[in-house]
């Protein structure tokens, strides 16, 4: 009689156990986990307005960059009738856009510290120009 | 009474390693390709983050000077602070001797190639050189006087500036046809747009000493409001 109490309540128990589990399983089986909430980070490039007839967006160089070799680019977008000056400490180089308004041009660095300004100028005398520092240095540091 | 006890924490470690398992491989059936790189990615990011110093070049002009630190007025008109130490090397076309960190006065124009630190936003000097800013003017002619081979230019922020054009004054035009060609002070006339750079005259402010001048016969006088710096 007692070895039977002992082997049902064993029995009842394991029974208990095995449901209590499946039902565990199938609740963690169909839990829908929040998918993770990812920052999107979106690079914002500045669109120029429609008010100005000129815009200008200058892809390269970086402000403040270092370089270590004497050539460099200019490149960057602006509007497709417009004339690029670009004045490398107070030296022209004028170059114009293709149609769709990209340009890019070779230019050489003096040694040390450069000052590069862009200027876009459109046909009705609108102008825009961006400035930028730019170090030609072949130190290591 | 103690077979009850006994089934009974049987029972509670079995649930507890049948839960485990359970949890466990529900888990690791979450982690899906996707939310690996998500982890790589964000990872990545942060280690890059922790690139903390650069090297950058800056032109300013002096505003405070003391033996440590050196304040200036960036390009953009803002405020950089630049720390020197016992590596820093200063240099100045000017000065045939030694020239220190006592040589450099409020106001002059310094060039700083250094170590910038993206967290405290300085840099550390390791090349400070005094340079010349070459100024730039652009805008349209509004008169020409002849004789002193000046010419009086309405910038585009609505400031009158004289251009003193001298016998080593280049001077280029640019047209939609003829492009970028030679010209001259003959040919520059008034409500030309015009580019001139050189150096200001040190007896007048409002006179520019020009190097190079760049004129567009074909494009005319830039309206003050309308152009943007």
């Amino acid at each position: 009689m007692k070895t039977e109490k002992v082997v049902l309540s064993f029995i009842a128990a394991l029974l208990g156990l095995l449901v209590a589990a499946s039902a565990f399983y199938f609740f963690q089986i169909t839990k829908k986990t929040p998918a993770p909430q990812t920052k999107i980070v979106s690079n914002i490039t500045p669109t120029p307005s429609l008010v100005p007839s000129i815009y200008l967006d200058l892809k390269q160089p970086k402000d403040e960059e270092v370089v270590d070799d004497k050539t460099i680019t200019v490149s960057g977008k602006t509007g497709g009738n417009a004339v690029i000056v670009i004045l490398i400490n107070g030296i022209e180089n004028v170059t114009t856009p293709s149609l769709s308004g990209n340009f890019s041009t070779p230019l050489t660095l003096a040694n040390g510290q450069n000052i590069i300004e862009v200027i876009s100028v459109a046909k009705d005398g609108e102008s825009k120009s961006i400035l930028r520092t730019v170090t030609y240095s072949g130190e290591d540091f | 009474m103690q077979k009850i006890i006994f089934i009974s924490i049987f029972n509670i470690f079995l649930f507890c390693l049948i839960q485990n398992t359970v949890v466990h491989n529900v888990y690791s059936q979450t982690i899906t390709p996707d939310i690996k790189e998500q982890l790589i990615t964000n990872i990545a990011s942060r280690v890059a983050q922790l690139k903390l110093v650069e090297k950058r070049g800056i032109i300013g002009i002096v505003s405070n000077v003391t033996n440590t630190q050196i304040t200036i007025i960036d390009m953009q008109n803002n405020t950089r602070f630049v720390d020197v130490d016992e590596f820093t090397k200063f240099t100045s076309p000017a000065s045939k001797g030694v020239y220190g960190i006592s040589d450099i006065a409020k106001d002059g124009t310094l060039g700083i190639l250094g170590l910038y630190n993206k967290e405290s936003r300085r840099i550390l000097a390791r090349f400070v050189t005094v340079v010349s800013i070459p100024k730039v003017v652009r805008g349209g002619v509004a008169s020409i006087d002849d004789k002193n081979f000046t010419l009086d230019v309405s910038t585009i922020d609505g400031k009158r500036l004289a251009i003193d054009i001298d016998y080593t004054t280049t001077t280029y035009s640019h047209t939609l046809q003829g492009g970028y060609v030679r010209s001259g002070f003959s040919k520059i006339k008034e409500n030309y747009s015009i580019i001139a750079s050189g150096s200001l005259d040190p007896k007048n402010e409002n006179k520019i000493l020009a190097d190079r001048v760049l004129i567009f016969p074909e494009i005319p006088f830039i309206p003050k409001a309308k152009s943007q710096k």
